[in-house]
């Protein structure tokens, strides 16, 4: 049987159609005696006032969520940029302690300031073989105040202290405190010398040198010298 | 219509009538403001949205950090740090007599004078209060007070707060070594383009890509959280790692600066090669430039001349003639040589730097001696050809690459090209030039039992995120035979042992060495000004690790009384101790340099 069939059959079989054809038999009589009724129009507007209250109460809820997630979000938009400069700060600091460290290390640097330290370089090795107990080689004592031979030059890093400092000068952390140094310069900026100021230069921070005195300086060693206070002590 | 037709008694169709004209009046106006909406927000006529995007909109440019330049161990030779340039609006700041600054201790706004603003600036600077005062008053409205200010400083100039002071991010390249492998590494142009050395050659490797952020931001400065965020990542540069030790290296530039000081010369260089792998572990020159600065020596010092320099090397050819008689079977470290006080071919009379009578001589003592009236006798053994090919294969007239630039290849003349002399002059390094490096690689052929290693200055790329890509090792190859290589060995090492390089041994490791004396034709190409006095050598000889050559190009004095052996001692023990290498065993080669 083919779907168009279908449709044109009378539909017969079943309860189905034994009560639609109920109400259809009858359709003036049903609609007449139930008009005056209007139950079912006062059922919805009962129930209209909680739903009304509950629609609000939604839309309240909903416009304080989103002005939470708003508020959370801009908060966490304030939070970002500050921990971002915190990172970046952070990252400068690592950065300048990085390069003061290579600084340090520098061939040149290490050898300038084991010299200044009184250190010679050996010039004869000797070799023990443990194996063999043999030892080859004649091992000679470094002499000292013998020439050194050319210096290669520190490098020229703008900023840098220098490792090993000139004569004129003490040790050379001396100079670097920036912590210290920073509050002075800024309370007392009229008592700065300008050419002291311009001395310093290649050191970061500008440390007024005359109002604070100098720690005891050690020149590299670590048992102060009596003979080096300075007159204002 | 309906209005002026219709008459009060029919209220129904009128009112119909009434409601379709709303409906359509309302209907139509709908449709004005619905197509405006249209309009404005799907066709967006007049612009409106795209320019409030555009405000929004804001792009900035994310740089690549430039690739660091490290040393064999790690050792930072080059990288980048964020440096502040200081730079003004003279407009506004010469205008504005006071400002307010929040004093952070009392949380209230303070009012300071520019006059102390500006005294403040320069203590932070560390300048002259008059040169700063100089620097902001005017009408420009871009100006550099100061440059390559360091973080902390910028910390506390930003919170000074002075108007029109504000500090712009730059990145500057920094060599924490200084002129420790200075010409090695090179420097910039512009603080960004690779002018010399490495960070010329390996310039797009180091630089990276430059990336780019898009995002909207609101007028308080904040960006939008829900709007659009288009976030292209910089690519950052490669770091490069070199087979440089630098602590060597620093080592071997102060033994040849204290040399070529000493001596006068116009320049001097060392190589140190580990015979193995063909890694160069040191290059050093003299008057290396410092790349923090490197207009300090002068342009023709700024390059590496172990690559650069060609000339005539001298006696430490007479090796490679020696390695192709045993090769091709003319001779062997035994035969004996009858040598008059000179020696005349072909109407070409050669003599020796020493006077002597008539001498029964073996090859390795003609090498031990550095004989040029033996060599050219038993060099005449070879033909013209072969002496050139064996030349071409020692490498000779082929540019090593290892990365630098202006690596010279040296001249050889094809042999077809030679005059009367110069066929038998190329036997003992003299009409023939060629590079430090290339004199080098070809003793170190010899060390390695005969096969050459091209030598090797990058180890690797160390990408961002970590893996080390090697860079691979030429193909070597096979110059001499093993039997070959250990011969020359030994004549090598008699020439310490019993010859005339005896300052170069060093106690407790087996030393073999060469040395070279050559003419050096003048600048300007007339006669000779000069010698050029280098050493090659080996060490230990029981399995040789490293190669040293040190080179002193015209140094003032009579030329024999110059020896670079204690030079190459230093420089040879000091490799030897760095990398552990054990003394060695067994008993050098002490081969007769007279013939019974």
């Amino acid at each position: 049987m083919s779907t168009a069939a279908v449709k044109n059959f009378p539909v017969v079989s079943g309860s189905s159609a034994a009560s639609s054809s109920l109400p259809a038999g009858s359709p003036g009589a049903g609609r007449k005696g139930r008009t005056p009724l209007s139950v079912v129009r006062s059922m919805p507007r009962k129930r209209r006032a909680p739903f009304v209250v509950l629609c609000f109460a939604l839309l309240a809820v909903a416009l304080i969520a989103v002005l939470v997630l708003n508020i959370s979000v801009s908060t966490a938009q304030y939070q970002l940029v500050e921990l971002r400069a915190r990172q970046s700060t952070l990252t400068k600091q690592n950065q300048d302690l990085t390069q003061q460290v290579q600084n340090f290390e520098a061939p040149q640097n290490l050898a300038a300031k084991a010299k200044d330290l009184g250190m010679v370089a050996s010039t004869v090795k000797g070799q023990i073989d443990l194996s063999t107990l043999s030892v080859t080689g004649k091992a000679t004592p470094a002499v000292k105040g013998g020439s050194e031979g050319a210096v290669i030059p520190a490098p020229a890093v703008a900023g840098q202290l220098l490792v090993v400092p000139p004569a004129t000068k003490g040790e050379p952390l001396e100079s670097r405190k920036p912590v210290e140094a920073a509050a002075p310069a800024a309370q007392t900026p009229a008592a700065d010398a300008p050419a002291g100021q311009a001395q310093e230069q290649t050191q970061a921070p500008a440390a007024p040198p005359a109002p604070s005195a100098p720690p005891v300086e050690l020149h590299g060693g670590t048992v102060p010298v009596p003979q080096q206070k300075v007159p204002g002590q | 219509m309906a209005q002026r037709t219709g008459k009060p008694a029919d209220k129904v169709p009128n009112a119909t009538r009434r409601l379709r004209l709303g409906l359509g009046i309302m209907l139509t106006l709908l449709l004005v403001v619905g197509g405006k909406l249209f309009l404005v927000q799907g066709l967006d006529v007049g612009g409106m949205a795209a320019a409030a995007l555009d405000k929004r909109m804001t792009e900035t440019v994310l740089p690549a950090e430039r690739g660091s330049i490290l040393d064999s161990n790690g050792t930072v030779l080059a990288n980048s740090v964020i440096r502040y340039n200081v730079v003004v609006d003279q407009r506004v700041n010469t205008k504005t007599e006071t400002f307010k600054r929040l004093d952070e201790a009392n949380e209230k706004l303070v009012d300071v004078s520019r006059d102390q603003g500006l005294t403040e600036l320069a203590a932070a600077l560390g300048m002259d209060k008059d040169a700063i005062r100089e620097a902001v008053t005017g009408e420009r409205p871009y100006y550099i007070v100061a440059k390559d200010v360091k973080p902390d400083v910028e910390d506390r100039i930003s919170k000074l707060q002075i108007p029109g002071i504000v500090t712009e991010g730059v990145s500057k390249r920094v060599y924490p070594n200084g002129s420790v492998a200075g010409g090695i590494i090179g420097f910039l142009k512009d603080g960004s383009t690779g002018q010399a050395g490495i960070e010329q050659t390996q310039d797009e490797l180091l630089r990276g890509k430059d990336g780019k952020r898009l995002f909207e931001i609101g007028a308080d400065g904040l960006r939008i959280p829900v709007g659009m965020d288009e976030l292209t990542p910089p690519q950052d540069g490669k770091d490069i790692k070199l087979t440089i030790n630098s602590d060597l290296q620093y080592f071997a530039q102060q033994a040849i600066q204290s040399q070529s000081d000493k001596l006068g010369a116009e320049w001097g260089s060392i190589i140190v090669m580990d015979a193995k792998t063909g890694d160069l572990v040191a290059m050093a020159d003299t008057n290396a430039p410092d790349p923090n600065d490197p207009g300090r020596v002068a342009a023709k010092d700024r390059g590496v001349r172990a690559v650069t320099a060609a000339y005539e090397p001298g006696s430490v050819q007479k090796m490679m003639t020696v390695a192709a008689l045993i090769e091709e079977g003319k001779a062997s470290p035994l035969d004996t040589f009858t040598l008059g006080p000179s020696y005349t071919v072909d109407g070409q009379t050669f003599s020796d730097s020493f006077a002597h009578g008539t001498e029964e001589r073996t090859l390795a003592g003609i090498l031990g001696y550095s004989m040029n009236t033996g060599t050219v006798m038993a060099g005449q053994r070879l033909s013209k050809q072969q002496r050139y090919e064996w030349l071409q294969k020692f490498g000779i007239g082929e540019a090593p690459d290892i990365g630098l630039p202006a690596e010279a290849s040296g001249i050889l003349t094809p042999w077809e090209q030679w005059d009367g002399r110069q066929e038998y002059t190329v036997l003992f390094g003299q009409g023939v030039s060629q590079s430090t490096l290339q004199t080098v690689r070809a003793f170190q052929s010899i060390a390695n039992n005969g096969v050459m290693l091209q030598p090797r200055l990058i180890d690797s790329y160390v990408s961002p995120d970590g893996a080390e890509e090697k860079v691979p090792a030429a193909p070597p190859r096979q110059i001499v035979s093993e039997d070959t290589a250990e011969q020359v060995q030994d004549i090598l090492e008699s020439a310490v042992t019993e010859g005339q390089i005896k300052d170069a041994g060093i106690d407790g490791y087996r030393v073999g060495a060469k040395t070279g004396t050559s003419e050096s034709p003048c600048d300007d190409g007339a006669g000779y000004c000069g010698y050029t006095a280098s050493l090659v050598g080996m060490a230990p000889m029981d399995d040789p690790r490293f190669i040293v050559e040190v080179v002193l190009q015209r140094p003032k004095g009579s030329i024999y009384g110059i020896t670079n052996g204690p030079v190459f001692r230093s420089v040879m023990s000091q490799a030897l101790r760095t990398y552990n290498v054990q003394p060695s065993t067994g008993e050098p080669a002490r081969l007769p340099q007279f013939a019974k």
